[in-house]
């Protein structure tokens, strides 16, 4: 049990994939204008990773190694279509918001990342707490820019309006995502130092 | 087993079955999707045409558009031939709302207009849909550039630094939306008059 929470924190922290691998940066960059997007997004990614990495390991046997990427591919395309169909049906407003970026987990390297690295070798549940692990913390990383960008761009946070003066119209920019992605990295990075001191 | 046929084995009915879960997905799913599509829609007709009870659809056939290239056909039948017409608890007519579209600067921008039935002048704007840049682009959603637009009528420009003040930084996406309402104005205006 504490390998599986071990898995499982590990994508929240110690190999974060936003902060840490920095992997699967167009969504990061491209939905994170407010905090609704980063978790809606972040969420989605999360379902399917879980899903899909629990489908891979359950199938790493059956699947010929040569064929691995084209399996990994439509099990992982499969579960994108359900979150976006679905998505659409009973979150029509979330669902216009993100768009093209719901189909593009398809390619999120984080997902094949995932498969590839982890599902294929360890056990069905490894796989579901390490999905789960990566997945939130893909959806943490996503939420706290959505967040910053929104409240430094448009004032508000989880589109509730905040009394701010002024705005930096920059911020809700792709400009905008690159510079809270940079500064948040370099803050990540920092309380992991001081943790490595303390331990040492 | 040979190699090669397992691997096409596996790789078939992997999709083979993704496809199964996909059809299945899609009539649960897309039957949900329609009916949030027309409620939206309809919710938007009570937006823009306030005080309405009932919305009825008022459909015209192809041969009353005299248009005869059936791509064009479905196209305008999808833009403009769908008018809304806004009934209040009374029975009264309150008027009449339609779809019209503008090319924005990430895309179409679509707008439902609500047009008053006796003095001709539009009652509201609402954005439908739209994928302008966000904060820049989007503030075409903004109360007070929609509001501008009300009274309005088919005889005015409606065009941006005429009647319709710019939106700082966002001069493409407000050109838009005032060619999409301007334009629907003017169609449904014809189909309407022409049909009469």
């Amino acid at each position: 049990m504490a390998r599986m929470v071990k898995n499982f924190v590990n994508g929240l922290w110690n190999e974060n994939p936003t902060f840490r691998l920095m992997i699967g940066l167009c969504p990061t960059l491209a939905v994170t204008t407010s905090a609704v997007n980063g978790l809606g997004m972040g969420l989605a990614t999360a379902f399917v990773i879980a899903c899909s990495s629990a489908l891979i390991s359950l199938l790493r046997k059956v699947i010929p190694d040569k064929v691995r990427i084209p399996a990994y591919i439509i099990v992982i395309a499969t579960f994108v279509t359900i979150v976006d169909l679905f998505m659409n049906a009973y979150m029509p407003d979330l669902h216009q918001v993100l768009g093209l970026f719901i189909p593009l987990i398809v390619v999120n390297c984080i997902v094949l990342g995932r498969a590839e690295a982890f599902a294929s070798k360890n056990s069905v549940i490894a796989s579901i707490f390490d999905g789960l692990g990566m997945g939130l913390g893909f959806t943490w990383a996503l939420t706290v820019l959505g967040a910053v960008r929104e409240l430094l761009g448009a004032g508000s946070i989880f589109n509730v309006k905040l009394p701010v003066g002024a705005t930096i119209g920059i911020m809700s920019l792709p400009p905008g995502a690159f510079i809270t992605l940079g500064i948040l990295m370099g803050l990540v990075n920092m309380i992991s130092a001081r943790q490595k001191k303390r331990a040492s | 087993m040979n190699e090669s046929v397992r691997m096409i084995v596996v790789l078939s009915v992997i999709a083979m079955v993704s496809a199964g879960v996909l059809s299945w997905a899609y009539q649960t799913a897309s039957v949900i999707i329609e009916e949030n599509e027309a409620r939206a829609l309809e919710s938007s007709v009570l937006e823009v045409l306030p005080g309405t009870s009932t919305v009825n659809i008022i459909r015209r056939s192809p041969d009353e558009l005299g248009v005869e290239d059936p791509g064009e056909m479905k196209e305008r039948e999808q833009k403009t031939t769908l008018i809304y017409q806004g009934v209040d608890a009374q029975g009264k007519i309150v008027g009449y709302a339609f779809v019209g579209e503008g090319n924005g600067y990430g895309g179409v921008v679509r707008v439902l207009v609500g047009v008053d039935e006796d003095t001709d002048q539009i009652l509201n704007v609402k954005i439908l849909s739209h994928t302008e840049t966000p904060g820049l682009g989007s503030r075409i959603e903004d109360e007070g550039f929609r509001s501008q637009f009300a009274g309005k009528t088919a005889q005015d420009p409606i065009a941006i630094n005429q009647d319709i003040d710019n939106l700082s930084g966002a001069t493409i996406s407000a050109r838009a939306t005032a060619e999409a309402v301007r334009k629907g104005l003017q169609d449904a205006v014809a189909i309407y008059r022409g049909g009469e």
